[in-house]
């Protein structure tokens, strides 16, 4: 045996600072963060076919791993609301584009605004804007730090499969009206004459792209840069947003291959008559754009990296140790 | 949570906003008894507002039947149900001492603010959301009166003051532009705003996301969703005409729609001067001032409810005085007494209801002679042929009339023509 293997054998506190110090190099090169992977982290995998994101129930998303989110009521910023609700999150990507999927528990499909007392069952995803130099305050942002939200709305994929809903003919199919003066004339329909994009009447995208610096504070960019779509079943929403990696407009989350993001969860009951802050939502967390190929075990798709790093270190020491050995017999 | 003054109740309550008081305040005075609900002021303001599609519920303003009436229905009843729940039993006034910040005592209750503390929740108001339904029958119940207590369809002997047994009356509606509005405090995306330079409550029609929060928390239901823009909509104040930016209105400040078209003279509307502390800067010659301040025959509505709504009543004589006390206050009693033998002055004023479309700021009156003496419940009481003169903002004359209406008679020769 060598003078530094005799010397390591007789000192067990300097292999085990070693063997930490190569587990860290080996964990900081695959960039795998231990604090985060305490938490369960939502692994986009790379998929080379095309992804069926207006088809939510379609096979192909159960062979995604799902990730399980849980929610709970909003209760920092009046008015609020919600509930304790887990929710299960998939996510791939092809390479230009981010498609993820949100499934949750709703007993009752709400997809219209017609009456006063209608409210739209939604979700929403969360993420730091472009240029967030720090994690911003999870909900709404804060004044230092945007946020970029994605809304999907029932009641918008009602507008953008059949044509607006909000005509009297829709929510009042027996009702009768001889003439209503200037019709046409957007001057006397206030909120779309404001511009205000609540009240679009052609809508092509069911999900809202928004920008948020704190609460109160949230805007939207009309332009329809994310696309998405949902399909209930047997209690079940299960709705699938998509947007390419950058769309080059300030205030825009970006992705790219081997890119860590924050995103958070909000979820609205229509049913309950949830809606702004009355919702229920779940802190930022981990989201993995993965250049890896989908297959089996997409969903920790680090981990093969971490252990092998482990593996490489165990192994140089079982050889050191193997190796004093073989030179103390020789 | 910032502690505002509100002189209607007489003392300080809670509020989301602190005190910013705007410069001049909209604010109107209906005298109840003179209306026949002939409902010219809900079509006026239809046929300028509300006349396109999606707004067929909306009737910011309307004439409701009361005890039963209601827009939507049961607006008031339930609200006062829910108060009721909060601070069972505690909905009353001290009335011992009155004066200038308190002139109608103190509120002992709690407001729908307090309430909503009271009862838990994340809301700032107490409220709930009327459904299709109850938007849908705006005047049911129209000329609906009570009956004798315990006997339904028993009216007994119905023409005796004070109090009639079978009574109802009409309540003329539109958004009160309150000093502390419940919209405002209840709009999570501050999107609804009092102006500064006539305190008129507005909803920004480009930043509203159709939550609901102002229809279910203001406490006179007048903000309305609206299915065709996804948005929530309210009486706008007639603004152009407030503003004088109306071609129409030659650069005058000009009542709105539902007040200028009023046939029965009831209606009053002005702008009264607002002080930094929130008060009315006194000014006993302007019209509306001198009704609210110095007569005290208009009331707010629902003072209780804590909003400080800036539209007065003059309650109607006939009506149990237990009724409208709960809806205009402890301040009924007085009222009714200045309005059933009105002082010269009263007189005067109610002469310019209805005398000018353009907003009065001032108003004076020329002394006439006595033309008649009477005992009206026991006090002695004459009437005099004065003249009253009513000047706009810039202070110039815009009307001038008798207050004893001239009198006509027909020459036999035309005794049956048109």
């Amino acid at each position: 045996m060598s003078a530094l293997g005799r010397r390591i054998v007789a000192r067990p506190g300097i292999v085990l600072l070693a063997l930490a110090l190569a587990a860290a190099g080996v964990l900081t090169a695959t960039g795998t963060r231990l604090a985060a992977s305490q938490e369960p982290v939502l692994v986009a995998m790379r998929t080379e076919g095309e992804v069926p994101w207006r088809d939510p129930w379609d096979p192909f998303w159960n062979r995604v791993p799902a990730v399980d989110v849980a929610l709970s009521a909003q209760q920092s910023v009046p008015p609020m609301g919600g509930k304790r609700l887990t929710i299960s999150a998939r996510a791939v990507n092809d390479g230009e584009n981010l498609y993820l999927e949100v499934e949750w528990p709703d007993p009752t499909a709400d997809r219209s605004v017609g009456a006063t007392e209608d409210f739209t069952d939604a979700v929403a995803v969360q993420f730091p804007a472009s240029g967030a130099t720090r994690v911003p305050a999870f909900c709404m942002g804060d004044p230092t730090a945007s946020v970029n939200i994605w809304q999907w709305r029932a009641a918008w994929q009602a507008d953008v499969a059949r044509g607006f809903r909000g005509h009297v003919a829709d929510l009042h199919p027996n009702g009768y009206v001889d003439l209503y003066p200037f019709e046409g004339d957007e001057t006397f329909l206030t909120g779309r004459a404001a511009g205000n994009p609540f009240s679009v009447e052609r809508r092509s995208s069911a999900v809202d792209n928004l920008v948020a610096t704190g609460n109160g504070t949230l805007t939207a960019d009309p332009t329809p840069l994310v696309q998405g779509w949902g399909a209930w079943r047997d209690g079940v929403w299960r709705v699938v947003f998509t947007r390419s990696f950058t769309v080059g407009r300030e205030g825009n989350v970006s992705f790219a291959p081997d890119d860590y993001k924050d995103v958070a969860f909000a979820v609205w009951d229509g049913g309950a008559e949830e809606r702004d802050g009355m919702k229920s939502v779940a802190s930022f967390m981990a989201l993995d754009v993965s250049p890896e190929l989908l297959a089996g075990g997409a969903g920790r798709a680090l981990w093969p990296f971490a252990f092998l790093g482990i593996g490489v270190v165990w192994a140089a020491f079982a050889w050191m140790v193997l190796d004093g050995f073989r030179r103390r017999e020789a | 949570m910032p502690e505002v003054y509100n002189w209607q109740l007489g003392r300080a309550m809670t509020y989301r906003f602190p005190e910013a008081h705007p410069e001049w305040q909209f604010a109107f005075v209906f005298n109840i008894n003179r209306c026949l609900a002939c409902q010219t002021c809900t079509m006026a303001c239809k046929a300028t507002w509300t006349f396109s599609e999606g707004q067929e519920h909306m009737w910011w303003n309307n004439v409701e039947t009361k005890p039963y009436g209601g827009y939507p229905r049961g607006w008031d009843s339930r609200l006062l149900a829910t108060l009721e729940a909060a601070n069972p039993g505690g909905q009353t006034w001290d009335v011992s001492r009155t004066g200038p910040r308190t002139p109608y005592g103190r509120y002992r209750g709690q407001t729908i603010f307090e309430a909503a503390r009271t009862l838990g929740g994340t809301d700032e108001a107490i409220g709930y959301l009327p459904s299709e339904d109850e938007w849908a029958a705006p005047n049911v119940w129209e000329d609906t009166a009570t009956g004798a207590k315990g006997r339904p369809g028993v009216y007994g002997r119905g023409t005796e003051l004070p109090v009639h047994t079978p009574w109802f009356f009409y309540l003329q509606r539109l958004c009160n532009h309150c000093t502390y509005p419940a919209c405002v405090a209840a709009c999570p995306r501050n999107a609804i705003y009092k102006r500064k330079e006539d305190g008129i409550v507005l909803i920004d029609q480009s930043r509203c996301r159709g939550y609901r929060k102002c229809v279910q928390q203001c406490p006179y239901k007048k903000p309305m969703y609206r299915a065709t823009t996804r948005v929530s909509e309210k009486c706008v104040g007639c603004y152009p005409r407030i503003e004088g930016s109306d071609p129409l209105t030659e650069g005058l400040p000009t009542e709105t729609r539902c007040m200028a078209v009023c046939p029965g003279k009831i209606r009053m509307q002005g702008l009264v001067k607002i002080a930094e502390d929130g008060s009315w800067e006194e000014d006993p010659e302007h019209p509306i001032y001198y009704l609210v301040k110095v007569a005290k025959v208009a009331l707010p509505l629902y003072p209780q409810f804590g909003t400080e709504p800036n539209g007065y009543y003059i309650p109607p004589r006939w009506v149990p005085r237990e009724y409208l006390v709960q809806m205009f206050g402890p301040g009924v009693d007085e009222a009714i007494e200045t309005y059933t033998a009105p002082p010269r002055e009263l007189l005067a004023v109610l002469a310019l209801f209805r005398a000018t479309r353009t907003i009065l700021f001032k108003f004076r009156v020329e002394k006439g002679p006595k033309v008649r003496d009477a005992v009206i419940d026991g006090r002695r009481w004459a009437m005099y042929d004065d003249t009253v003169i009513g000047y706009d903002r810039q202070g110039r004359e815009v009307v001038r009339l008798p207050v004893v209406e001239p009198f006509y008679e027909r020459p036999r020769k035309y005794l049956n023509s048109i």
